[in-house]
């Protein structure tokens, strides 16, 4: 009778030296040697491979910016690999299954390089053993754990795969039509399969390789008794034993599979650089390569450069090609991009594999094919439409839930450049790129009627370039022209007033911020919109600068400083807050509207500012409630990247509509908030155009604040009046 | 082979804007200046023969203006002319169309282009005669409101569709040297991108006074007063019929002093 629970002790019985695991044991020299070279070859062809992707990243262009803090960058990228942190974003599932595979593989790799440690290297060389006793015995019981944690991960990718099929591992693509060249993409499910049955094969070869073993030297007590620590294999003996396996049986089939797991796990790794499979270095070197503010403040250009933007894949910095090869095809950005939502021909995920198709063709062969054939714009095999980019929203859905830190938005901003530069864009977006040039601001209004909204006050707003004040308020565009922003405005400015807040704005020294000219990719007008405005913030005297626009805030934030301009900024949410707590704005009248809140995409992702607007709509009594995507997964309203410039395809649902849409099944939704200028213009035209009108509305948080105050000035105005 | 282009710098006025002085033209500041939009088109026209010719011909585009009228120059730079040329002299300052057009003729005799390629018309002074002075001043043929057109450089004539009134189309073959005067909407226009004017910035600009031309530039015009005509009224009168008959005659009576 053998007793599991007592091997630990059974192990005193034997020598520590004869506790371990035969590893050629049978087999004739020649074997042996055989095993040898085809290790070795495989080692080669896989460090072939690694040189030939290395060589394709070293043919992009140079990003110093990312050589810089290699030490942090290291733990923060181990960090996030080891946490999963990122993986099991909005995937719970395959978030625990890729742990699984991850550390059974780490753990199974580790185990097998520890035996070649000490039978290659430490026991051949110094004649140091180190692999026996208690060692072996742990180590036997941790790599079959790890085993069946790997197979266990594996399997569940499997039924993700091939049952629950989430439409995000859906290849089909909206940027191509069925026959084109390149829209079948059942070369990756192919692979994708190849990769799952590779490693569940191994896996599963391993542990009845164990277990031919365990039968073949039953007559060993060092092996018999202590076979139950390695359980998996213990088990699958029990069961070819109790099928009348015996120990001779057992040897034969044991060579036999020895020599299959063997070869399919050293082509596997030859493979590594050539497949898949080699994200896990080319995601490690991307998450340790991100950019915090990949989306948030975009590459600035060399304004003497002979060309601007990505023309070439060879224009890509050799992080955006190591990007390209860190995507897994795991449609998080397919699932949250707002323009794929609204039936645009964009999916990241394609850009991104697009390019990578392009890339491998073009950059893999021993030398570069001729220029004309690096050209990534136009309509061939690999090469991305003038309309995907265009259709682009510059939201960062795609960025921010990327797992391996894939830079969508900074490469189609890049390519945008290109376009920019040549003239292929919407009329009317020229158009009002040169009315922006001409007026210094989209609606094409005079500089003199920016700050005609404030002949509407009953008190004088201060000229911020001709006396000092704390607070600088940069109004933007919408908020300054558009009718209805006007009275949102307006109302701002009471609020301010009436906390006492010492503030004045620009009046027609302010231009355009450039948030959105710069995501068009109008590089040279996005520098000349913010040299202005830096020129005229420079000459005013202000602590702080306060703005109601998250476009504005974003880039005079995390931009500006770029070109000399270094400013505290704030976004009002966040200063009416501040007021509350300080006493000096008390919201006093409890609202109760059912609300829900719509994170603005450069408030929130961008900024990462999700609980002042929420604070405050608790501040005035309303009851929050939020819709399934919010905060870092909030829906962009479809006006980022200039797309309030360009009109949207009639007959399609427009993003804001979609939005509306999810806003509605919110049971007795009252109010739809906002805290952005083109969120109200876009929401109020969209709460229309879906039907919603008269069901809830659509009001800026300014409104709501002001609406909780105004009963009591009205009361307090009518105990003077008596 | 080369294609003259001849632009102008218009003023274009803001919504609110006020009378000069002199009472003869807008006060600067209330003027946004732009290049003509008529000029956008022709310079397209040039920049096509010249890409679809492999780049060979060359375009130069000349205005006659102040300094400041170098921008419009640079914008062309931009977008792809070959050269620029600004001729100004202070006697120019209130030069009307015909002297305009004598200074371009000067220098279409240096330049002596293929093709003379001029807008319809400027659209803050709306002649729409420069063009075809200069063609008179050249003694070459000219179609005007050139609103479609074949031609490949070298060719010795150029095949036009002429805008008529009526929606009607005037085919007409113009033997060249020639000037033609373009119409909006021939083409689309290219983007100037920012990046591209300010690297034209440091791109030379010939200056040529009008006395280097040895031009006669004379104008046969002078503008008396520039003013904004008092607006008649309109409004809608409502009510009943008799209602709107008494408040008609009570507007008779005002408006004849009964």
């Amino acid at each position: 009778m053998d007793n599991a629970a007592s091997t630990a002790t059974t192990s005193l019985y034997f020598a520590p030296e004869q506790i371990t695991r035969v590893l050629f044991e049978g087999f004739a020299s020649s074997a042996i040697y055989l095993f040898y070279i085809i290790g070795i070859a495989a080692i080669v062809v896989f460090c072939h491979g690694c040189y030939v992707q290395v060589r394709k990243y070293r043919r992009g262009a140079g990003d110093t910016a990312s050589q810089a803090q290699i030490k942090d960058r290291l733990v923060a990228m181990v960090g996030t690999v080891l946490s999963h942190r990122t993986i099991k974003r909005r995937d719970t599932g395959a978030g625990h299954a890729h742990r699984l595979i991850f550390f059974g593989f780490v753990l199974l790799f580790i185990g097998t390089a520890t035996i070649t440690l000490e039978y290659d290297i430490t026991a051949r060389l110094f004649g140091f053993k180190f692999w026996y006793g208690d060692f072996y015995l742990w180590f036997s019981l941790v790599l079959d754990l790890a085993g069946v944690g790997l197979i266990a991960g594996m399997l569940y990718m499997m039924a993700r795969r091939g049952w629950i099929k989430p439409p995000k591992l859906d290849y089909a693509r909206p940027d191509r039509e069925p026959g084109d060249p390149d829209f079948d993409r059942s070369g990756y499910r192919r692979e994708d399969w190849a990769f799952l049955w590779a490693l569940i094969i191994i896996a599963a070869t391993g542990f009845v390789l164990e277990a031919a073993r365990l039968v073949w030297l039953q007559d060993r007590p060092e092996v018999w008794t202590l076979r139950w620590w390695s359980p998996v294999g213990a088990l699958l003996a029990e069961g070819m034993r109790a099928a009348g396996l015996g120990a001779e049986g057992a040897g034969s089939l044991r060579g036999g599979l020895w020599w299959f797991h063997g070869a399919i796990a050293l082509v596997f790794i030859a493979l590594i650089p050539r497949t898949k499979v080699k994200h896990i270095f080319t995601a490690s070197g991307s998450l340790m390569f991100r950019d915090p503010l990949a989306a948030q403040r975009l590459p600035k250009t060399d304004p003497d450069a002979p060309s601007v933007g990505y023309a070439k894949i060879t224009d890509l910095t050799w992080k955006h090609l190591l990007n390209l090869d860190a995507c897994t095809k795991c449609g998080r950005c397919h699932e949250a991009c707002p323009a794929r939502a609204a039936g645009a021909p964009l999916s990241p995920r394609d850009v991104i594999l697009s390019l990578r198709e392009f890339a491998n063709d073009a950059l893999e062969k021993q030398s570069l094919p001729e220029e004309a054939k690096l050209d990534i714009h136009g309509k061939d095999v690999g090469q991305v439409f003038m309309e995907t980019l265009w259709s682009c929203r510059t939201c960062m859905a795609c960025v921010e839930i990327c797992p391996v830190a894939v830079e969508h938005v900074p490469i189609i901003v890049q390519m945008r450049r290109k376009l920019v530069e040549e003239g292929q864009m919407e009329p009317l977006l020229q158009k009002t790129l040169q009315t922006i040039h001409k007026t210094g601001n989209s609606f094409g209004e005079s500089k003199r009627k920016r700050a005609a909204w404030t002949k509407g006050l009953d008190f004088p707003v201060k000229d911020a370039r001709k006396e000092p004040v704390d607070v600088l308020w940069f109004v933007g565009d919408y908020a300054s022209f558009d009718p209805r922003n006007q009275k949102v405005t307006q109302g701002f400015a009471r609020l301010l007033n009436q906390a006492g807040v010492n503030f004045g704005i620009l009046y027609e020294g302010e231009s355009n911020a450039g948030n959105d000219v710069r995501r068009v990719g109008e590089e040279g007008l996005y520098e000349l919109l913010a040299e202005n405005n830096i020129a005229t913030l420079s000459s005013a005297g202000f602590k702080r600068i306060v703005t109601t626009d998250p476009h504005s805030f974003n880039t005079i934030k995390n931009e500006y400083p770029d070109f000399g301009g270094k400013y505290e900024i704030v976004h009002y949410t966040q200063m009416v807050l501040e007021l509350i707590r300080e006493g000096r704005l008390t919201p006093d009248r409890k609202l109760g509207y059912r609300t829900t809140y719509h994170d603005p995409c450069h408030l929130g992702r961008f900024n990462k500012e999700y609980d002042a607007p929420r604070a405050l709509i608790e501040a005035v009594g309303c009851e929050l409630v939020d819709m399934a995507r919010s905060r870092d997964n909030s829906f962009c309203c479809g006006a980022g990247g200039g797309r309030i410039w360009i009109p949207d395809p009639v007959g399609k649902d427009k993003p804001a509509q979609i939005r509306m849409k999810e806003a509605a099944q919110i049971d007795g939704l009252e109010v739809f908030a906002v805290a952005c200028p083109k969120d109200l213009t876009m929401f109020e035209d969209a709460l229309k155009t879906t039907g919603n009108e008269g069901r809830f509305v659509v009001r800026e948080l300014i409104e709501l604040i002001e609406e909780s105050m105004a009963p009591r000035q009205i009361a307090e105005e009518a105990v003077e009046a008596v | 082979m080369k294609i003259l282009v001849p632009v102008k710098r218009i003023a274009a006025l803001e919504e609110d804007f006020e009378i000069r002085d002199d009472g003869r033209d807008v006060d600067g500041d209330f003027i946004n200046w732009d290049l003509n939009e008529w000029d956008d088109y022709s310079l397209e026209t040039a920049m096509q023969i010249k890409e679809a010719a492999g780049g060979e011909p060359e375009v130069v585009v000349v205005t006659v203006g102040p300094d400041d009228a170098e921008e419009v120059l640079r914008k062309c730079l931009a977008k792809g002319a070959d050269r620029a040329i600004r001729v100004w002299d202070d006697a120019l300052e209130g030069a009307d169309q015909l002297a305009i057009a004598r200074v371009l003729a000067g220098v279409a005799k240096t330049e002596a282009p293929d093709l003379i390629l001029a807008g319809v018309q400027s659209s803050d002074h709306s002649h729409g005669c420069t063009g075809i002075a200069l063609s008179a001043l050249l003694d070459m043929p000219h179609a005007a409101v050139v609103a479609a057109m074949t031609y490949s450089a070298g060719d010795a004539k150029v095949r036009v569709q002429r805008e008529l009134e009526g929606g009607m189309l005037h085919a007409v073959d113009v033997s060249t040297p020639a000037v033609l005067t373009i119409q909006l909407g021939i083409n689309t226009p290219r983007y100037a991108s920012l990046r591209g004017i300010k690297q034209a910035a440091a791109r030379p600009i010939e200056e040529l006074s009008a006395a280097d031309l040895g031009a006669d530039f004379a104008s046969a015009s002078r503008v008396r007063r520039m003013y904004v005509p008092e607006k008649s009224r309109a409004q809608m009168i409502e009510g009943s019929p008799a209602e709107q008959a008494a408040r008609i005659a009570e507007i008779i009576r005002e408006a004849t002093g009964a």
